[in-house]
């Protein structure tokens, strides 16, 4: 039993931040904004808010110093998707190409600016934000050991995100008005909806969001940061697609992706699993190969919100 | 004189051009007013004005009495003024009700309410005979359907100006009639209607009073009851309109585009049935034979059936005698088939492409424009240069100008100069003539009746009930993707066409004519 | 005649997007050390030279790599395709040549013509998918290329580490390839004494040119440009548009695939490192091919351009300043040519509302002109 224990628990390490940074694209998509960034959006969020546990290791700790973190690494992501909602909305731009440079961006000046503080680019820190046992629901057989046991607060903060962005979309009056800008702005526009306000509510909740999944993704599985998400933004987007931007979808493709990926990281202690000899690359490899299957099989009948990637243009009616 | 609506001399000006020239619209309360005009009349930039969306560089509008200021839609809106668009403005995936009340929630402790939303929808579509089922979805309804949609998101707006933009484009004859029905009750209900066409017989059917456009001008409002269709359309066009095609008799010889039996079935799942049912027909040199019927009837997946843009599930194509139906678009492009598309975008056309590349569409890699795969550029640019003289085509830097530059007529005219320099044996013509001027129509027409005449077949495409009578030798009436008749214009009225169009007369009365 | 306008407005847009590129940098370096800024900032300038002809050769001997990758994306754009595909085309490309360069002993003088064909051969596979995919399922081509960039990476990454002949266990990374398997330096190590510069970079100058001739001379390139510019109007042209969509994926691959080759071949050290870390090179190319306005010779001049700034980047470390510097720009100056392109778009707009009316008012007056004529 405990091996299943430990390969969820580590599952949820991997599949939380997905699941975030997934949930955000999908904001940003149903508004109308592909966003490629989202690579560069972790990678600010978890360099600024890792940078705060740095600085800060020294006089606070604990789950306080982590929701202080959590704030900073949203408010960096917003700050951030704001270049990318500019060029986008504004400037009508290649939202392919503003993601790209954005992703670009982002690594570089979160190794230049550890160097010029630090003069090293990884950022060491302590962790102090593991839940050994959340206290009475911890004790609970089997649902204890699965969800309550070895834990951080992000993941409850992420299942938390999950349900807040599933009733945001599909039972307020921002949700409607935002996938009415992503199917058919014209349409929006016309009933008296603000498309580039929606638009950039739409990017800005991705960028929180994405900085926030930097900041999750680094936390359980690391101790330092060293100006890399390693691909987890592109891997978002896989499970933005493979989920068919609705949000229950994300979640369970969120799980898959982090089942492969805990796997991948924790078989060799697994005896069943290195016993099967399946080389650990195998595992790395299987979300993207599996992405690509699933392409494959949904292109046709895509569930993409129409207008998404089309820059509003009010004049061109 | 209650006026809801007044356009006091406005003008609107673009860099170079004068689109509102000093134009006054004034609507009464209570009655159905047309707008007529041809396309470019400034119809459209008098209602971006109007909405708010351009302000005029002289003029005022007042609205109920009272002189305002529009800022945007939502001003026009709050001055009880809505539009239905040509193109419809709905959400695909959302349901009625949530497309009516998009803009205009009730929200309670932050969730959507719609208890309220549903029951005002039920009462107005009673009220005003919509029938519409509030939890349906867009995708799932007709085109009728959801234009009603378009009326009772006005209509649950509280509009009592409400404005339709070219409403009938995408209407069977049936919802049109339909649509007048619901227009008059809603102006019974006190409402106002500007209606927006250029279709004189939907005027005469329904409207009070018509302002009429042309090139940016106002050229004047008249009474409908008092002023005949001849008339209208003199004011329209700005002359004696003669669209009588001057053309001799046809004398049709050998067959060489021969359809048989063609089948092909929807692709929109859950469609079983057939969008093209058993056609078959022949075209033979010399003669210019019409499809006619209403938009959305076939026309379109037949002809592509026959190009091969389109897939076929059953039948065969006969070109000048040979089985073409497996051969690719290529083979029937170099043996002896021409296309003049429906949609000159999509198709006919690459915009961002310069003149003579796009003169050479279907030739370039032939042996008088390439060698070795290289291409001739100097050959290509002579050949495009005579093309561009003999069919005046006109342009900013001649074979240089990139196509997206360029107007829609003379785009038009680059697409058929190029198809029939190809001197087929078959022209395919698909609304040859769709969105352009007086002008422009005439040209065509010209081209094609002297394309007939030396030689070719010509298979017309037309929805155009007028074009479609002075144009054809012979009509082809196409309803719900089978042909219902086979008629001679000569001896047949525009009355009667109109019945095979509609469906309610078939085959059997076509072959005792 | 025709296209000098065109052109004029994109190089200025791109200048444009350079100097503020340029200018942000120079603004982060004072934020950082104001004492140091203008001389660091100098030193990206002109670092290039700092050795004279060896500098120069080095700068050619980095553009190599970074020309190619940004012909594959520039190639692929001009079909409508964005092949952000090319890190892992790169990186396929380069482990065929390694595995070409260190199994097959006894190729002699063709043995690096062998590796580099293996490059150009594994390359234009891993166009290929992403191609097959957009020809025949509509699969987004990004989605479809970043998945294959991951895909190879880890595959490249798993062969290697588990075929012992071309693993260097110590340093966790590729063996040299054999000396027979490195490109010949063509002489340029006579111009550039002392440089890194090799044949690759003939290579690259050679495959600007035939790209070049095949986009803009052939009927080849005429198709691939018109299924870019309207697959619709491709079809009804005759066009075979799922061909052209997969040639095009195919050729950016193998471009990109010979860049692999060409830098794992050069004889400078580069090894295929085991880390599970996407090739830059390929995103580098997307930057190459965006100043370059994706054509073959202004990707040419773009990739040099790139290529000097990352050597004068080098020397900044005497300045306490890290090279990232340089990447922060490159980054700026993508992100603002994707404005300039809105930019040459307006002045387009501007043009054609200009010309359009134009011709609608010639056609109006002919008209009435026509009119008059007949009541005369």
């Amino acid at each position: 039993m405990s091996v299943i224990y430990f390969i969820f628990q580590q599952t949820m390490f991997f599949a939380i931040p997905l699941l975030i940074v997934a949930l955000g694209g999908m904001f940003s998509e149903r508004s109308g904004v592909v966003n490629i960034a989202l690579e560069g959006i972790m990678t600010m969020g978890a360099f600024t808010s890792i940078l705060f546990l740095n600085l800060t290791g020294k006089t606070m700790s604990g789950q306080g110093q982590l929701l202080i973190a959590i704030v900073i690494a949203m408010v960096t992501g917003i700050v951030f998707s704001l270049f990318h909602a500019y060029a986008a909305i504004n400037m009508k731009a290649d939202q392919t190409i503003s993601g790209t440079a954005l992703n670009m961006f982002a690594p570089a000046f979160a190794i230049f600016v550890a160097r010029i503080i630090q003069g090293v680019q990884q950022i060491q820190f302590s962790n102090t934000f593991r839940i050994e046992s959340v206290p009475v629901l911890g004790s609970i057989p089997v649902i204890g050991d699965l969800l309550f046991k070895n834990t951080y607060i992000t993941t409850y903060l992420g299942i938390a995100i999950l349900v807040i962005s599933a009733i945001v979309l599909y039972r307020t009056k921002f949700g409607l008005r935002l996938r009415a800008c992503g199917e058919h702005p014209q349409a929006a526009d016309a009933a008296g909806v603000n498309v580039y306000r929606m638009q950039y509510a739409g990017v800005m909740i991705s960028g929180a969001l994405g900085g926030l999944g930097g900041l999750v993704f680094v936390v359980p599985t690391s101790t330092n940061f060293n100006a890399t998400v390693s691909g987890y933004g592109f891997l978002a987007l896989a499970v933005l697609i493979f989920g068919q931007w609705k949000p229950v979808r994300i979640m369970w493709a969120s799980l898959f992706f982090g089942l492969t990926k805990a796997i991948a990281a924790a078989y060799s202690g697994i005896p069943f699993l290195s016993n099967l000899g399946i080389p650990s690359y195998l595992y790395k490899m299987i979300p993207y190969i599996a992405t690509l299957v699933v392409l494959i099989f949904t292109s046709r009948n895509s569930q993409a919100p129409r207008a998404s990637g089309i820059p509003y243009d009010k004049s061109a009616r | 004189m209650d006026y809801v609506i007044e356009m006091l001399n406005i003008t609107k000006e673009f860099p170079g051009i004068i689109a509102n020239d000093d134009i006054t619209l004034r609507v009464k309360q209570g009655e159905i007013h047309a707008l007529l005009g041809e396309n470019g009349a400034g119809k459209s930039t008098l209602m971006s004005v109007l909405f708010g969306l351009y302000q005029p560089e002289k003029g005022v509008i007042k609205v109920k009495g009272k002189e305002v200021s529009i800022k945007g839609p939502l001003d026009a809106n709050a001055l009880g003024i809505g539009m239905v668009h040509q193109h419809f403005k709905l959400v695909h995936n959302f349901t009625v009700l949530q497309n009516i009340v998009l803009g205009m929630e009730t929200v309670k402790g932050g969730m959507l309410q719609t208890a309220d939303a549903r029951k005002k929808i039920v009462e107005l579509s009673e009220k005003y005979n919509l029938f519409v089922d509030p939890d349906a979805l867009i995708s799932d309804i007709t085109v009728g359907m959801q234009q009603r949609v378009e009326i009772l998101k006005m209509l649950y707006r509280d509009n009592d100006i409400l404005i339709f933009d070219e409403p009938t484009a995408v209407l069977t004859p049936q919802e049109i009639d339909e649509l007048m029905k619901v227009m008059k009750g809603l102006v019974a209900e006190g409402k106002s209607i500007l209606f927006i066409t250029h279709k004189l017989n939907e005027i005469k059917a329904v409207a009070d009073r018509c302002t009429v456009l042309r090139r940016g001008r106002y050229i004047g409002t008249i009474d409908v009851a008092d002023t005949d269709k001849e008339t209208m359309s003199e004011m329209m066009v700005g002359r004696k309109v003669n669209l009588t095609v001057e053309k001799a008799k046809a004398a049709p010889k050998e067959v060489v585009l021969e359809v048989k039996d063609v089948c092909v079935k929807s692709v929109r799942e859950g469609h079983a049935q057939n969008v093209v049912d058993h056609v078959s027909f022949q075209v033979r040199k010399g003669e210019i034979v019409c499809i006619a019927g209403i938009d959305g009837n076939g026309q379109t997946e037949l002809i592509q059936a026959i190009t091969g843009l389109g897939h076929m599930n059953q039948g065969e194509i006969f070109l000048n005698g040979e089985n073409v139906t497996k051969k690719d678009i290529r083979y029937k492009n170099t043996h002896g088939l021409s296309h003049i598309p429906e949609d000159r975008h999509k198709h006919g056309l690459v915009l961002d492409y310069n003149l003579a590349y796009n003169l050479v569409l279907q030739q370039y890699f032939e042996p008088k424009f390439s060698k070795l795969g290289f291409l001739k550029k100097d050959e290509i640019g002579t050949y495009a240069d005579m093309l561009i003289e003999k069919y005046d085509i006109r342009s900013g830097q001649g074979r240089e100008t990139i196509v997206r530059s360029m107007s829609g007529g003379n785009q038009q005219k680059a697409i058929v100069a190029r198809e029939v320099m190809k001197d087929p044996d078959v022209l395919l013509a698909v609304q040859p003539t769709r969105g352009l001027d007086v002008g422009a129509i005439e040209y065509i027409h010209q081209q094609i009746v002297s394309q007939r005449d030396s030689g070719s077949a010509i298979l017309l495409v037309s929805l155009e009930l007028d074009e479609v009578m002075n144009l054809s030798d012979r009509i082809l009436v196409i309803f719900e993707g089978a042909i219902v008749a086979d008629l001679d214009p000569k001896e047949t009225t525009v009355q009667e066409l109109g019945l095979y169009m509609a469906g309610s007369k078939r085959k059997e009365a076509g072959h005792s004519a | 005649m025709r296209k000098r306008k065109f052109d004029y407005t994109g190089v200025l847009s791109s200048v444009f997007a350079i100097v503020i590129g340029l200018l942000m940098g120079l603004l982060i370096l004072l934020l950082c050390n104001a004492g140091q800024a203008l001389p660091g900032f100098v030193t990206i300038l002109t670092g290039a030279f700092t050795h004279g002809a060896k500098g120069v050769g080095q700068v050619f001997y980095y553009s190599t790599t970074i020309i190619l990758t940004g012909l594959s994306v520039g190639f692929a754009f001009k079909t409508g395709l964005f092949n952000i595909g090319a890190s892992g085309q790169f990186i396929v490309g380069g482990f065929g040549a390694v595995y070409i360069g260190i199994m097959c002993e006894n190729l002699g003088s063709v043995h690096w013509v062998v590796a580099l064909l293996a490059g150009v051969c594994l390359g234009a596979i891993w166009g290929l998918v992403p191609g097959l995919l957009k020809a025949f399922f509509n699969v987004n081509e990004v989605i479809a290329a970043i998945m294959m960039n991951y895909i190879g990476m880890y595959g490249v990454n798993w062969f290697v580490k588990s075929y012992k002949p071309i693993f260097n266990n110590i340093r966790n990374e590729s063996k040299p390839v054999l000396t027979t398997a490195n490109i010949p330096k063509m002489g340029l190590d006579k111009l550039f004494p002392e440089s890194s510069i090799n044949g690759g970079f003939i290579i690259a100058l050679l495959t600007v040119i035939v790209v070049y001739i095949v986009l803009d001379k052939t009927a080849f390139g005429y198709e691939l440009k018109a299924v870019g510019y309207n697959r619709n109007a491709s079809r009804y042209a005759g066009i075979n548009e799922k061909r052209s969509i997969i040639l095009s994926m195919v050729i950016a691959g193998a471009i990109a695939g010979l860049a692999g080759a060409c830098l794992y071949l050069a004889g400078t050290g580069k090894h295929i490192e085991i880390v599970d870390v996407i090739a830059d090179e390929g995103f580098t190319g997307i930057s190459v091919a965006l100043l370059g306005l994706c054509h073959p010779i202004g990707i040419l001049f773009s990739g040099i351009f790139i290529a000097y700034l990352t050597a004068g980047g080098f020397y900044l470390q005497l300045y306490e300043f890290s090279t990232e510097i340089i990447d922060i720009i490159v980054a700026i100056i993508i992100y603002f040519s994707a404005f300039a392109l809105i930019v040459k778009m307006l002045i387009q707009k501007f043009g054609k509302k200009h010309t359009e009316m134009k011709a609608d008012k010639g056609v109006s007056q002919s008209g009435s002109g026509k009119k008059g004529g007949v009541e005369v």
